[in-house]
């Protein structure tokens, strides 16, 4: 640093000085008593151009669209262009399918009434293990991850109400925790309230909601941790699709490249903590319940 | 450090900048080879927007007449510069809302790429219409009619598939946009060797990218019909109607389907800028043909926009119901008649090279806001093969040929049945 400003100085001693002098600089400065040009520091020159990395316009979008949208690979780097997950590159080309995750999106002009919607197509989807469902209702089509039933033409419903009795509910209908029974197979866990669903999105995974207690919910997630959750959280009924995704073999190295995971490097390490089986205590009941709600952040 | 070397008058900004470069340069600006690397894989903090004071009374000093970038003089503002002539390709339009065709309510638009949903289902409902499967009888009659024909129909029209699929080329095998073009031409040109049989034939003619406008209300909705679409046989006469006075009558019993969950309007373009009474055939009011006949569509006409078989017919029911609207528009007003005294009536066939698809519709009634009352007819005879193969290669599966090159299972009565649309009003 020290260096860096020595030269600074020493440059300006020899390049502006005479800038300062000469006649021209004397006249264009008549206006305002000396001001120095640019030529008082030096700026320097860059011999490459910084390149745009890794940028993300493709995802930032202000309208939702069904239609499948074109992805830069990353190749586990971020904007900056540094490795931030290894092992990510190459792979066949995907597409992105916008999943619109909060399954309790009114349509404009129709809010608070449970709605109905119906399953026009199910398919596999590149970027995640589960399956994704194209559901139609009202004016608007969009995505949802398919439970295990879900199957082209079924009519799914979705509703905010919490009634005093629990709803008998169909694979696949999305209700506020508080409206199901206890006991009942869920997914597509929001952990706030109007969020957008986070927890249990993978194939195949379920969670159970063991009780309700005053206003709160306590769900078991496929990890036997448990969470509680306000009663208002929607959740999907039943399991997420795709059953047998932990079944698939994958058959070959080249098979994981296809899915752009590169060899991980074969460094030799020994073996240690991490390695065998451990019996530890579950984990202490995680509570979603404090936590301010989004108006007021 | 270097503070002294400048003049008293030099900004403080500059001042703090050059003294102090340890955390306040950008990297991007001011590059020092020896910490450059460092800096410059740094992200940059985002830097705040600078408050803008305004003083009234004074002006602020700006490098405009200097006519370059001076540090520490503000940018000048110039008033935005506008082309004192009209420039059609750097044009501009305006906001949706300030245009002076904007309206508060909503137009749903159907044209010749729109994919409904729901299909022929929910062309059915936008167009207030009952489907009857199958040909009416008369065209069936027609089309049984040993006068009817060509002599030597049958190869004339394996001669005219042939044509399309294999000797219209140079390359191995022509595309699918092609050959399903030839191949129509083809067949309306046998058909049109029929004049002499039956002169009344010569009172057509046939029309391209043709543009229609026709609007409707359907429930609380409006609803346009825009767009160009194939091919259409015009006509002198206008078409004798496919049911009587009874069978229209009986349609009030009719239930239209239901799709419950979807909305009727889903996949339709929603519009605020439109003209309310739009209504055209796409021709002059003085045009001697004034009635459209058939209308002849390509599944492939569209490189950008595929539709699948089930869309497809649907935009058959949607263009022809829309040739009839603007037509009774014409003849009885744009206020809605609940029993037309004429029904008018449109023929459509769809096909992809291969596969057709006939179908009649008749205009019973231009009162389609409610689901009571009369409604339209449109007969349906869906997926009828031409023929089987025509494969310019053998198809070979284990040593053993399945299908042989050239020609296979040529199906005469789609023709006939194609004859009999065409010679339908000319009989």
């Amino acid at each position: 640093m020290a260096l860096s400003c020595l030269t600074r100085a020493l440059r300006s001693l020899t390049v502006s000085q005479p800038a300062l002098l000469s006649s021209e600089a004397v006249a264009q400065t008549k206006l305002r008593n000396h001001v120095p040009i640019t030529l008082g520091q030096c700026r320097g020159f860059l011999t490459t151009a910084p390149l745009e990395q890794n940028r993300t316009y493709w995802k930032q979008r202000e309208k939702y669209t069904i239609r499948p949208i074109g992805m830069k690979k990353t190749g586990g780097r971020d904007h900056t262009g540094k490795i931030r997950t290894h092992g990510i590159g190459g792979g066949h080309k995907q597409k992105y399918r916008w999943i619109d995750f909060q399954r309790l999106r009114y349509e404009s002009g129709k809010e608070a009434q449970p709605f109905e919607e119906k399953v026009v197509e199910v398919r596999y989807d590149p970027c995640r293990s589960a399956d994704i469902a194209l559901v139609a209702g009202g004016n608007r089509k969009r995505w949802i991850i398919a439970t295990e039933k879900m199957q082209a033409g079924d009519i799914i419903k979705t509703s905010a109400v919490i009634g005093r009795m629990a709803v008998a509910a169909n694979d696949g209908d999305a209700y506020p925790l508080g409206a199901l029974s206890v006991g009942t197979l869920v997914n597509n866990l929001e952990i706030q309230p109007g969020k957008g669903a986070e927890y249990i999105r993978a194939a195949g995974t379920s969670g159970v909601l063991l009780r309700k207690v005053n206003g709160t919910a306590i769900v078991q997630l496929p990890s036997k941790q448990q969470v509680q959750v306000l009663d208002t959280c929607m959740v999907t009924v039943g399991r997420v699709s795709n059953v047998d995704h932990n079944k698939e073999i994958i058959g070959k190295a080249g098979r994981n490249r296809w899915l752009g995971i590169r060899p991980s490097s074969g460094l030799w390490q020994r073996k240690g903590g991490w390695a065998g089986r451990k019996i530890k205590p579950l984990p202490p009941m995680k509570s979603y319940i404090n936590l301010p709600s989004l108006s007021t952040v | 450090m270097a503070a002294p070397l400048f003049s008293p008058s030099v900004l403080l900004k500059d001042l703090s900048r050059l003294s102090a470069h340890r955390g306040a340069i950008r990297p991007k600006a001011r590059r020092c080879f020896s910490v450059s690397r460092g800096l410059t894989a740094r992200v940059p903090a985002a830097r705040k927007p600078r408050e803008k004071v305004e003083i009234p009374g004074l002006d602020r000093i700006t490098y405009g007449e200097r006519m370059h970038y001076v540090p520490g003089l503000a940018k000048p503002v110039y008033p935005k510069w506008e082309k004192d002539y009209k420039d059609p390709a750097h044009y501009t339009s305006p906001p949706a809302h300030e245009m002076p065709l904007y309206k508060e309510k909503p137009c749903y638009v159907f044209n010749q790429r729109t994919s409904i949903l729901e299909g022929v289902c929910q062309a059915l409902w936008l167009t207030k219409t009952q489907l009857i499967s199958g040909l009416p009888p008369q065209l069936l009659a027609l089309a049984a009619n040993p006068a009817n024909q060509i002599p030597d129909q049958d190869e004339r029209v394996q001669n005219a598939i042939k044509h399309a699929r294999f000797w219209n080329t140079t390359e191995e095998r022509p595309g699918k946009r092609q050959y399903s073009n030839t191949l129509l031409m083809n067949l309306l040109h046998l058909c049109a060797t029929l004049q002499c049989s039956h002169p009344a034939i010569g009172r057509r003619i046939s029309s391209e990218k043709y543009s229609l406008a026709a609007t409707w209300k359907r429930g609380e909705d409006l609803f346009q019909i825009r767009g160009q679409n194939g091919l259409l046989h015009n006509c002198m006469d206008p078409l004798p109607a496919a049911s009587g006075k009874q069978e229209v009558a009986d349609t009030v019993d009719h239930v239209l389907e239901s799709f419950y969950p979807v909305s009727p309007t889903i996949d339709l373009q929603k519009v605020h800028v439109y003209k309310e009474q739009m209504n055209s055939t796409g021709f002059r009011g003085d045009f001697p043909y004034p009635h459209a006949h058939t209308l002849y569509l390509q599944e492939d006409a569209d490189a950008q926009c595929k539709l699948k078989p089930e869309q497809f017919r649907a935009k058959m029911v949607m263009f022809s119901f829309g040739n009839a609207l603007a037509r009774a528009h014409m003849l009885y007003g744009m206020q809605p008649q609940r029993v037309l005294d004429t029904p008018i009536t449109v023929q459509a066939v769809g096909t992809n090279g291969r596969i057709f698809q006939f179908m009649v519709f008749q205009l019973n009634t231009t009162d389609l806001s409610g689901d009571d009352g009369v409604k339209n007819q449109v007969w349906l005879e869906k997926d009828i093969e031409l023929y089987d193969f025509a494969k310019v290669r053998p198809l070979i599966k284990k040593k053993q040929v399945k299908v042989p090159a050239g020609l296979a299972g040529y199906k005469p009565e789609t023709f006939s049945k194609f004859l009999a649309l065409y010679l339908n009003g000319a009989v």
